[in-house]
Parts: structure tokens; C-alpha cells; sequence
């Protein structure tokens, strides 16, 4: 659902989150992403960082320079007048990122969590495949790297991305893991409620887990050429897609990424519009599947 | 031109306010848990309030003189001695190169501060010195200070003999009980009447599971309003759980049936509520309780949130010295 209007909340005394609605739908995060963008341009005064997700964003503000009050009148207005990012074109990098679906390192926490934690949990792979009625196992692996994924946003651990399927009929659900698991390998890929994630680094973890990548999203050592800036990868508005790949070439990209020899696929060149995407979305049926 | 003799539980170069600027990439701010000890620390030593410093964590470190120093030690009670002499809190002191600063175990409080005139000058990352320890970045080598490693510190003379007014110093509880302040929100209405009323009237018991990342309460349940049952599958299937939001750092994070407060280390987003929000004014009370104390919190608004964090600002200054 869209907010007619948006909802301002307070986040004890330096943070406002700022509600646009409460789907994962791109229009939502353009908005986001759209207001963090003009605040940083803008320079707007008591603003001191913002943090956009799916369909809210989150501003820490110095209140010896702006009131909650009179930054909510601001920013009320602000989203006024940026109310059509029809033709707002953003531009959107498309890094392929190759993956072992239904991997050995996935399954080896699955059963550590089985064995420790909860002896009745349903596997990954097939407990999404049943709850999104999928025919088994391999329809999920199709369905879930059918697709773009959409870098909504960044957060809860430095450069961890919060992904959404671009393509509708590619749209899977899946609770998080209660209690959580202890131990998931870096690179692991995951889904929690309708967002795909990758795990950066190893350690505990929520989301249902069914794929390993050998490439780095968060390198400190920054040993390839997409890092020389920052020890984290990606950016909102990026695109990743999933090629599968052998366990053998896992193996052989992994230790290429390591002495840094590996050559990322990054392809820089392309523009995202909602115009262009909603044109293509209404093409489509809703309820098909790959 | 310290050099780590003994390196306590996880003490850690801060700077205050900390790493702010990469919230919308993930990075926690780090810093100082009690950001008004840290700053009183600095003002004995003549720093600015928010120069590089030492945080130390239940058990304090051993550190030796290079050269010549003054220092402050602020915070918790961590019977620190100099070449065995008691040294007294919320006092500059000199140390001779040679001399060996001992600390143990927190006996009030559990954060104790060390600053040196002249601050620490470890190399920035993203623009702070600040350590986020469990994410290898900032401080010494990404991490908690080891064994063995030198500690820089800038060149500074100090004054030796400055104490802190009493008047300045935060009032560290010696009967285990807290009373924290709470600012509804952000998303209080997922929450109904006796859920709340159920966490404003209960004691809250804080878990040893607690970390510079998350301070995890124990205490009774949590009741929702239909908010939480009824929504988007996008959302996620505990009553909980929301669409993926960023955190307020000091949010109150309901992680099914637990709270956890999300402290200077924390997540800065995810799939979980925060019903209320911890105000920097009430950090320090946070970063001096020991696991098994209790917590009782007390709504106040945004408005007394930001001036209490004001009158503490003015507490570190100069005119706090006597």
C-alpha cells in the first residue's frame, strides 16, 4: 500500500522515519531513494545523514539546528514537490554474480541449526518452494534467479545489500528464522520476509539460505578493481542478477577473488526509469511463473 | 606511546560523536557507550570534548608510559593504579615515561574512560578513529586493543591536579536499579494498551547477552495491535516483523518476543520494530549497568530528550572543573 500522505514518526532525539508506504514496490523505494538524493544536494541545513530502505527512510538530524517540528513541515513539503518521479531516470549498474544454487555450505548450516536449535525445521529450499506453491525445489532455484534484483537499500551490517525481484513473477515469500541461526558462511544468499540478501561476512543469521556466491560483496583488503574506493561493493539503485555456476568454478572464481585476479562483471552503461518499468510490468501476468 | 601491556575486555580507541556520515551504507556511528564520561575525560586533560580516547569494558587494561603524560580517568570505578598507587577518578594525573597504569575490574559502574592530553591519533577511517571492533574497522588495526601494540597519542602538555566538580558527574546507581528514558516510537502503534502499559510498569532485566552492538532485555511478553497481524506478506510472518526500515540507533528493537536496544555498534536497519527509542540522554546510563541490573522506563518527549541531551553538553566543558 502507497500512504496517501506519508508518515512521520520520531526515533528518540535525533532520528525521523519518514513512512511512504508499506509493499516492496520500486515506485516506493524511488521515493526514498529520490528524497535522500535531494537532501544530500540540497544540503538541507540539520541534516546530518539519511538512511533510505524499501519504503521508508530514516534522517539523523541535529536538533541544535532543526526541530523535529519544523523538519517534518520541511520535509512535508519537500516530498510535495517531487510528488512524479515518473521521468526521473536513475542510473543503475548491473553486476552479474555467479552462484551455487542448493550449495553444500548452505545445507551444512541448515543441518547445524536442525541438529542444535530446531529439530523440526522444514529445509530452505523446500519449505519456500511449498509456501509460494511452487512444484519443487527446482521451480524455486528457476524462479528465484529468473530475475534482476533491485539494491533498494544498504544496512544492518556495513555493505550488506536489501535486494527486490524486478521481475513480478519472480516475487517469493519467506518468514525469518525464530530463533535465528548461529552460523551462516559469507557469501551465503538468503531471503526474509519478500527481500533477498547476501551474508558479507560469516555469522548468525535470519533469513531461509539456498545459494553461496564465491564473490565479495565487503572486502577490507579491497583486492578487486570495483573496491578501490570503499571496502563495500554496492550502491542503492544497483542491479545484481544470478548465474549459476559449478561447484568447481566456485572454487576457481573464489581463489581468483582472493589473490585478486578475478574480473567482475559490471555493466555500467544502463538507466532505470518507473515510466520504462511500469510499461513493461503491465505487460505482463501477475500470477505467472517461470 | 602507549604500549598494551594487558589489554582488559575489549577496550577500545572512541571518538566522540563517532563515525557519522555512512548510516545509508551501514556503518554503526561507534563512539563512546557513555558519551558524557568520555567528554568530562577530555576536559580535564584540556582535549576537545570529543578527542580520541580510551573505552574500557568490565575489565581494564595495563598500559605503559612511553613518555611523559597527564591523563583523566572518568567513568566506572576500575581501581586503576599507577605504579601502584591508587589513582582517583574525575582528576588529571602525570605519569613519568616508565610508568605503568594498571587497571582491573569495574566495581561501580562498567565503562570506565581514559584520556591523555594531546588525544589518541590512531589513522582515520571514514573520517573517525573510532573502533567498530566487530566489524574490523576504525581503532588499532580494525579492532579492540592486543597485547603488545603502541598507542598513539598526539603531543600535548596537559595540567596535572584538575578535578571534576561533583555536580558534573553523571550519578552512577549503586542499587542495580535504572530508570531510563524512553521516547515513544517510531512504531508504537503495532503495539496495543497493555503492551505498552506491560513495558513501561515492568522491570527489565538486562541480558548477558549485551554487547556494544545490542543490549538485550529480559522481561514479560509483548501484545500487538492488528497491525502486526494483519499486513503484507512482504513484511514477514512474526507479529514483529515489518518491511525492512532503517534503526535509529538507541531503538528499542523487538526481535520477535525480545527487546533489544540498539546501541552504538548496532544494526542500522532490518525487519523488526522499534516501539521506542533510548535518547542519547540516557546512554550513559546504558553503558554503566552491569548484566542482571534492572531497567524501569520513563516516556518523555522529543522536546525534553533533545534539552536533557543539552544540559549534558554544557556539563562538559571547562566550567565543570573546579
Amino acid at each position: 500500500m502507497f500512504y496517501e500522505e506519508p508518515r512521520f514518526l520520531p526515533g528518540g532525539d535525533r532520528f525521523m522515519e519518514i513512512e511512504f508506504g508499506d509493499e516492496l514496490n520500486l515506485e516506493l523505494n524511488f521515493r526514498a531513494q529520490g528524497l535522500a538524493q535531494i537532501i544530500t544536494e540540497q544540503k538541507i541545513k540539520g541534516i546530518i545523514e539519511t538512511a533510505p530502505f524499501f519504503a521508508s527512510i530514516l534522517l539523523h538530524y541535529e536538533p541544535d539546528l532543526v526541530s523535529y517540528e519544523s523538519l517534518k513541515t520541511e520535509m512535508r513539503q519537500l516530498i510535495r514537490s517531487i510528488a512524479t518521479l515518473d521521468d526521473v531516470e536513475l542510473n543503475s549498474r548491473l553486476i552479474y554474480f555467479p552462484a551455487v544454487y542448493l550449495d553444500p555450505w548452505s545445507s551444512e548450516a541448515i543441518d547445524q541449526y536442525i541438529e542444535k536449535i530446531n529439530p523440526n525445521k522444514e529445509r530452505d529450499p523446500a519449505f519456500i518452494a511449498r509456501l509460494n506453491d511452487l512444484s519443487d525445489v527446482d521451480q524455486f532455484v528457476r524462479v528465484h534467479s529468473g530475475t534482476e534484483y533491485w539494491v533498494a537499500a544498504l544496512g544492518f551490517w556495513p555493505g550488506t545489500p536489501f535486494m527486490m525481484p524486478l521481475d513480478p513473477r519472480c516475487r517469493l515469500f519467506a518468514p525469518k528464522y525464530n530463533p535465528p541461526r548461529t552460523f551462516t558462511y559469507k557469501g551465503t544468499i538468503g531471503m526474509g520476509g519478500g527481500a533477498t540478501a547476501i551474508y558479507p561476512v560469516d555469522g548468525p543469521g535470519g533469513y531461509q539460505i539456498f545459494a553461496r556466491t564465491p564473490v565479495p560483496i565487503w572486502d577490507m583488503q579491497q583486492r578487486l578493481q570495483p573496491f578501490n574506493e570503499a571496502p563495500y561493493l554496492l550502491r542503492p539503485t544497483d542491479r545484481m542478477k544470478f548465474v549459476h555456476c559449478s561447484l568447481k568454478e566456485f572454487a576457481d572464481i573464489e581463489r581468483r577473488c582472493e589473490d585478486g585476479t578475478y574480473e567482475m562483471n559490471v555493466v555500467g552503461y544502463q538507466k532505470i526509469s518507473l515510466k520504462s518499468y511500469r510499461a513493461w510490468v503491465n505487460t505482463l501476468d501477475p500470477n505467472a511463473r517461470f | 606511546m602507549l604500549e598494551v601491556i594487558k589489554s582488559g575486555l575489549e577496550t577500545s580507541i572512541q571518538e566522540w560523536p563517532g563515525r557519522y556520515g555512512y548510516l545509508n551504507v551501514g556503518f554503526p556511528w561507534s563512539g563512546p557507550m557513555d558519551s558524557w564520561s568520555f567528554r568530562l575525560a577530555n576536559c580535564l586533560v584540556g582535549n576537545p570534548p570529543g578527542a580520541a580516547a580510551l573505552e574500557c569494558q568490565f575489565i581494564g587494561p595495563s598500559l605503559k608510559f612511553q613518555r611523559a603524560a597527564v591523563f583523566a580517568l572518568t567513568g566506572a570505578e576500575m581501581q586503576a593504579k599507577l605504579d601502584g598507587v591508587p589513582v582517583a577518578l574525575g582528576e588529571s594525573t602525570s605519569a613519568t615515561a616508565g610508568q605503568t597504569l594498571a587497571m582491573g575490574s569495574a566495581k561501580t559502574g562498567a565503562r570506565g574512560y581514559l584520556a591523555i592530553a594531546g588525544g589518541i591519533i590512531n589513522e582515520a577511517f571514514f573520517g573517525s578513529r573510532a573502533t567498530f571492533h566487530k566489524g574490523g574497522l576504525g581503532g588499532m588495526e580494525g579492532h579492540a586493543l592486543k597485547v603488545g601494540q603502541t598507542v598513539p597519542v598526539g603531543n600535548a602538555s596537559g595540567v596535572a591536579g584538575r578535578k571534576l566538580k561533583l555536580s558534573a558527574l553523571p550519578p552512577i546507581v549503586t542499587n542495580k536499579k535504572w530508570q531510563v528514558e524512553v521516547v515513544t516510537g517510531p512504531n508504537d502503534d503495532w503495539i496495543d494498551d497493555e503492551g505498552h502499559a506491560r513495558f513501561l510498569g515492568s522491570d527489565w532485566k538486562l541480558s548477558s547477552k549485551s554487547d556494544r552492538g545490542g543490549f538485550r532485555l529480559d522481561g514479560p511478553d509483548w501484545t500487538f495491535t492488528a497491525r502486526a497481524t494483519n499486513k503484507p506478506p512482504e513484511h514477514g510472518s512474526d507479529p514483529a516483523n515489518i518491511v525492512d526500515h532503517g534503526y535509529p540507533v538507541g531503538a528499542i528493537n523487538l526481535a520477535g518476543q525480545t527487546p533489544i536496544i540498539l546501541v552504538n555498534d548496532g544494526p542500522s536497519g532490518g525487519g523488526f520494530i522499534n516501539p521506542y527509542t533510548v535518547p542519547q540522554c540516557a546512554f550513559w546510563k546504558l553503558a554503566q549497568s552491569k548484566p542482571g541490573e534492572t531497567y524501569r522506563f520513563q516516556v518523555i518527549s522529543v522536546a525534553e530528550a533533545q534539552a536533557r541531551a543539552r544540559a549534558i553538553a554544557a556539563l562538559c566543558t571547562a566550567t565543570s572543573i573546579e
